[in-house]
């Protein structure tokens, strides 16, 4: 009964109208610094946090969202596989852990494809952390 | 009374030793990796961004143990938000 005073309090018309506004353009901010992290300052962890960021302000939107927290950690834990094993090619191809699996001598526009795949998923992966962390207080704040 | 003197003394001893350390260091310091970086990066691994270039190329097992750790913050904070009957 508190919690729903609370709500009626904090989510005023303007700041919704505002909010349904400023979501999808967020979201394409978050994504082109993700994408353009090799060119551009930012990077993997940098989008990702706009990008968790624009994904929580749909909780001003709808105040009573339901998100299922054991789906989101799964995809989080297949994502730091992939990671692993997209990082882990190279021994294949160079013998070293851990660096880009084109070999050396091959041009920049190869070795491009190697950033922006770790870079994407490092990304999506940290939105997803955010998310998580801050969906399990709002959680905890309800009950 | 005594802790909060313990404390200054101790404030004042590591901002000592930091100037030392500091003032030590200036012999020793070089450009070698800032050279080294600048004029290979863009080569040896296609990024313009000199930053991405080291996180997710010289220095990859560094960024993927740090997501590691996000995975492990993010699933102690859901171990102990359940209730005990939720995990037993």
């Amino acid at each position: 009964m508190i919690y729903e005073e609370v709500i009626t309090l904090k989510t005023s018309r303007i700041l919704i109208c505002i909010s349904r506004l400023l979501y999808p353009f967020m979201l394409l901010f978050g994504f082109y610094i993700i994408i353009n992290g090799h060119t551009s300052p930012g990077g993997g962890f940098q989008g990702g946090a706009i990008l968790a960021t624009a994904i929580l302000i749909t909780y001003f939107i709808d105040p009573d969202r339901i998100t299922n927290l054991n789906l989101l950690i799964k995809i989080e834990k297949v994502l730091f596989i992939l990671i692993l094993v997209i990082g882990s090619i190279s021994f294949f191809t160079k013998n070293v852990f851990f660096t880009n699996f084109i070999s050396i001598e091959s041009s920049t526009t190869y070795k491009k494809i190697f950033l922006i795949a770790l870079n994407f998923f490092i990304g999506i992966k940290v939105a997803l952390g955010l998310v998580t962390v801050f969906s399990t207080f709002i959680k905890e704040g309800r009950s | 009374m005594i802790k909060k003197i313990a404390l200054v003394l101790m404030l004042i001893a590591i901002l000592i030793t930091f100037s030392l350390t500091i003032q030590e260091s200036k012999e020793y310091l070089d450009c070698f990796s800032k050279d080294y970086f600048v004029s290979k990066t863009f080569r040896e691994t296609g990024s313009k961004n000199i930053v991405t270039g080291i996180y997710l190329d010289y220095r990859l097992f560094d960024s993927i143990f740090e997501a590691g750790i996000l995975l492990v913050v993010v699933s102690g904070i859901i171990f102990m938000s359940k209730k005990d009957e939720e995990v037993l």
